[in-house]
């Protein structure tokens, strides 16, 4: 029915041994118990990923990924962690009917998505050459000449998030102190 | 050389799948923000599978990624804000105490 | 001769109506006036029809119609109209002069009632829809004017809906003739079917009904005639208060004793008579539609005379009384006597309308209706006493006052018939005579005896205002009998429009007069002034009196085989319509409820329920295209 072969090269072994890793890095994720083991779990699929960018030829990517993945998100996650109390155990012991959907659910939406990969026939690229010479020198020329628009709006976008996450954050906290403490305590803090 | 791409995708179904299941069950709100981060991961690999193995290979595709991961950045950004501002008012991160919209 | 009156005919029951719609519309505006509006508009009604009566008797025999087109289906035509014969005149006459004197009555009696305005506006509604149902030219219309005396007289009934007695006898009195008017009404849509042209009027019914040559000509055959005769009998049973549905008219007293005189006395309950008078061509067609007519009247005749005998209420003994003569005049017509059967309807709506508002006037002074509790109290009353013995002695049957004349009509025409019924009769006549003495001493003559009153307050004369209406009813007690003696039957002539020839019967005359003198002289000898005490007597024959107290347990049976029966259909279809319809109705919609309140569960304000819902169902239909082998794209 669908194409299940898989050529068995340097190449393809590392791509097993790179999605092992991501994926645990993930079902790890799922299954820890404390918050701070799923961050961690997660910030190694991440890096896991960055591998799999350079097996695919895109360096920068991957140097990016593990710049703002595994450095930054994780970080300020782990920061949202630590700012915020949390229940040590994340899962309530009992089988939740919630669960079971969830997993019924993405199983079968996973099922769905194999199916329609597996029985699509992608034409073959013509050139197989690599990409470009120098990776982060041709996505540089790219950026900033055919994306030069977009880019200048994400940048835009990137100063409009924090400051709201700041406002957002920020905000609240004098409001809540102004209403909540009186002026000695404000002192006293 | 089309397996492969068909491998990468899988992968990033694989991961998008484990993303969403975490989305929908995870009661931390931290956890949901990753698990989102997660899924868009599982895009970010497909924009980058493409871009090498696609019909026409170029790289647009990790220009995109990139954009996305720019984006991910920002909103993880004020995620955390939001979670943060919630905790304040609501004094919990659990998702399922959360139930505003019913009102 | 042109007909000057005649014409007018429309306007004698749009007085009374147009009376009716001032006092309910304006009723705030004419409160203080209502009595003369009734009383002014019945007049004008009477005198306009005493003047076609009078134009009608001079000369112009010949049937007046003005037919309207109301309703037309394809070749089917309802009209509206009125018509004036010498029946419908003389109908006219009776009804307007009642309905005068007895609004002229009501203004004394009713004076301190709440509701008099209401009242006069229920009076002004009933003469217009009995003078609309005298006039109506086809059968159609008289049913609808039939069903609003019906209205009328219910409304009227429960006039004091205070009282749970007069709402009860209300409802009884609707229910009651209901039956019979499902009768009138089959009969009607039978002749609709088989009449030709699917004419309902009368002229055409006569036509087709003249014989039953002519009857089988237009494919009608002598059996459906029954039929159909029957039916309509079945309506004027229980309009007219006949056996078996007879038991509504004394229940029907619980109304204001004005409403008694006109309503179930001298015009509504005739009604029923009128009916079979009118559609006689029908009837003369079938033997056994008339024997029934005859012997169901003449049951009723003695069977309600039997009854009043033994009642204690003032007012009961006068309906019985009522019920009884109605039988009288049924038992005429059955017997084919036209004449005799109106001409009772006639004089027995003066002289029972008279005992009826005597019999107010003495309640309205003593308030009370039961006769030993009145004892004698009311001999103090001058006028209303003579006026009464009058109208008593009409009702008995004594020479010569009017009731005297229309009896020895029907009796004669027994005689030469049917000797069963001319026994039957004369029996009825003996006991009428019998009763009607009883009442009148025992509550205008009694002196001795008293112990049982401890407060014997002064009892007054009633208002000139309810005094002159007995006085003039009185006058026309009297006298009413002689348009029609056995000696001048020109009335019948004028009547039928048959040359008809006098019926003098010697021995008729002598047997009727002894038969009311001596009731009279036996109510005297038990009940006059000396007379003895009426338990002395009654115990010797103490199961037959409590059997005619009780109305023959007409009443219980009917509890008994017709109310119980239906009270437990209505129990049973009770338990099925809670439990089985409202149960299926209520699962409904406890299905709904439960189905709705699953969806509230997952409308629970948190996100990921949706996602996760939103996520199943986008599987859900991902793996129902790839089931249906559609493909995903």
């Amino acid at each position: 029915m669908f194409d299940l072969s898989f050529v068995w090269n340097g190449h393809s072994i590392l791509f097993l041994i790179l999605a092992v890793c991501v994926i645990s890095g993930a079902v790890f994720m799922l299954n820890f118990s404390k918050i701070i083991h799923m961050v961690v779990s997660l910030a190694f699929t991440f890096v896991g990923l960055a591998g799999v960018y350079v097996l695919l030829e895109a360096e920068f990517v991957a140097a990016v990924q593990i710049l703002v993945y595994a450095g930054a998100i994780s970080i300020l996650m782990i920061f949202g962690i630590m700012m915020t109390k949390h229940d040590e155990l994340e899962e309530s012991p009992r089988i939740q009917w919630k669960g079971v959907f969830a997993a019924l659910g993405c199983v079968a939406l996973f099922v769905a998505i194999f199916f329609a990969i597996r029985s699509t026939s992608f034409p073959t690229a013509p050139a197989t050459g690599p990409l470009a010479e120098d990776n982060t020198l041709e996505l540089g020329k790219q950026i900033f000449t055919a994306h030069v628009i977009p880019f200048e709006l994400l940048s835009v976008l990137l100063t409009v998030a924090f400051i709201g996450a700041i406002v957002v954050a920020k905000h609240e906290d004098a409001e809540e102190s102004e209403a909540v403490s009186s002026p000695s305590q404000k002192e006293a803090e | 050389m089309s397996s492969m791409l068909a491998s990468y995708l899988t992968l990033a179904a694989i991961l998008f799948c484990i993303g969403l299941y975490g989305v929908l069950t995870k009661r931390s709100a931290v956890i949901v923000l990753l698990s989102i981060e997660l899924m868009l991961n599982a895009v970010n690999l497909n924009l980058i599978a493409f871009s090498k193995y696609g019909v026409v290979p170029s790289l647009k595709g990790q220009v995109f990624s990139l954009f996305n991961i720019a984006i991910a950045a920002a909103e993880v950004a004020v995620g955390i804000a939001i979670l943060i501002a919630l905790y304040r008012n609501r004094g919990t991160t659990n998702v399922d105490e959360f139930n505003e919209l019913r009102n | 001769m042109e007909s000057v009156y005649a014409q007018y005919v429309w306007a004698v029951p749009m007085v009374p109506l147009l009376a009716f719609l001032v006092l309910t519309l304006a009723r705030c505006v004419v409160k203080g006036s209502a009595a003369f509006i009734g009383v002014g508009s019945s007049l004008i009604a009477c005198v306009l029809s005493i003047l076609i009566l009078l134009e009608r008797l001079m000369a112009n025999t010949d049937v007046y119609t003005v037919n309207v087109e109301w309703l037309s289906f394809g070749t089917v035509h309802f009209e509206l109209g009125y018509e004036l014969t010498n029946l419908n005149a003389l109908m006219l006459v009776i009804v307007t002069v009642v309905s005068t004197l007895v609004n002229l009555y009501a203004k004394g009696y009713m004076a301190d009632d709440e509701r008099q305005t209401v009242f006069f506006a229920y009076i002004g509604l009933f003469t217009f829809s009995m003078l609309g149902l005298v006039i109506s030219p086809n059968l159609l219309q008289l049913y609808v004017f039939w069903e609003l005396v019906g209205v009328c007289s219910f409304l009227l009934i429960g006039f004091w809906y205070e009282r749970p007695a007069a709402r009860a006898a209300a409802k009884k009195a609707f229910i009651m003739t209901r039956i019979g008017d499902v009768g009138l009404l089959i009969a009607i849509l039978i002749l609709f079917w088989q009449m030709p042209n699917h004419a309902l009027d009368f002229q055409s019914i006569a036509q087709v009904f003249a014989s039953v040559d002519t009857m089988s000509q237009f494919g009608i055959s002598a059996g459906l005639a029954t039929w159909i005769a029957s039916l309509i009998f079945l309506g004027a049973i229980g309009k007219s208060g006949q056996f078996p549905l007879h038991t509504w008219l004394p229940d029907a007293m619980e109304g204001p004793t004005p409403i008694s005189a006109l309503i179930h006395a001298a015009t509504m309950v005739a009604a029923g008579v009128y009916l079979v008078a009118r559609t006689f061509d029908i009837f003369q067609v079938s033997q056994t539609a008339m024997f029934i007519v005859a012997s169901v009247g003449g049951f009723t005749a003695i069977f309600a005379a039997t009854i009043a005998v033994a009642q204690r209420d003032m007012k009961r003994i006068l309906a019985y009384s009522t019920v009884s003569q109605l039988g009288y005049m049924m038992l005429a017509l059955g017997l084919g006597a036209v004449t005799a059967g109106i001409f009772h309807l006639f004089t027995h709506a003066f002289f029972k309308a008279l005992l009826f508002l005597g019999a107010g006037s003495v309640i309205h002074a003593v308030h009370t209706q039961h006769i030993f509790k009145i004892n004698g109290r009311a001999r103090h009353m001058k006028i209303t006493a003579w006026t009464f013995a009058i109208g008593a002695l009409a009702l008995s049957g004594v020479p010569p006052l009017s009731g005297f004349w229309s009896k020895d009509a029907i009796l004669s025409v027994a005689w030469e018939s049917n000797k069963l019924l001319f026994v039957i009769g004369v029996v009825t006549a003996f006991l009428t005579a019998f009763y009607m003495s009883r009442l009148f001493f025992i509550v205008f003559t009694r002196t001795k005896r008293v112990h049982t009153e401890s407060v014997d307050s002064p009892i007054h004369e009633s208002p000139a205002v309810m005094t002159i209406p007995l006085v003039v009813l009185a006058i026309l007690a009297v006298v009413a009998g002689f348009v029609y003696t056995p000696f001048y039957s020109g009335f019948e002539t004028w009547l039928t429009g048959v040359a008809a020839s006098d019926h003098t019967n010697v021995i008729v005359i002598i047997v009727s007069t002894l038969v009311a003198l001596s009731g009279i002289g036996l109510g005297y000898f038990i009940y006059g002034p000396n007379g003895v005490r009426e338990d002395q007597w009654s115990s010797v024959i103490k199961p037959l009196y409590y059997l005619v107290e009780r109305k023959y347990y007409v009443d219980e049976l009917y509890k008994l085989f017709a109310v119980y029966p239906l009270k437990v259909l209505g129990k049973v279809l009770d338990v099925f319509d809670r439990y089985i319809i409202d149960g299926l109705v209520r699962y409904t919609a406890s299905c709904t409820v439960q189905f709705g309140k699953l969806f509230t569960r997952m409308q629970n304000g948190q996100l990921q329920s949706y996602g996760l819902l939103s996520v199943c169902g986008f599987s859900a239909l991902l793996l129902l295209l790839l089931l249906l082998g559609k493909g995903l794209w």
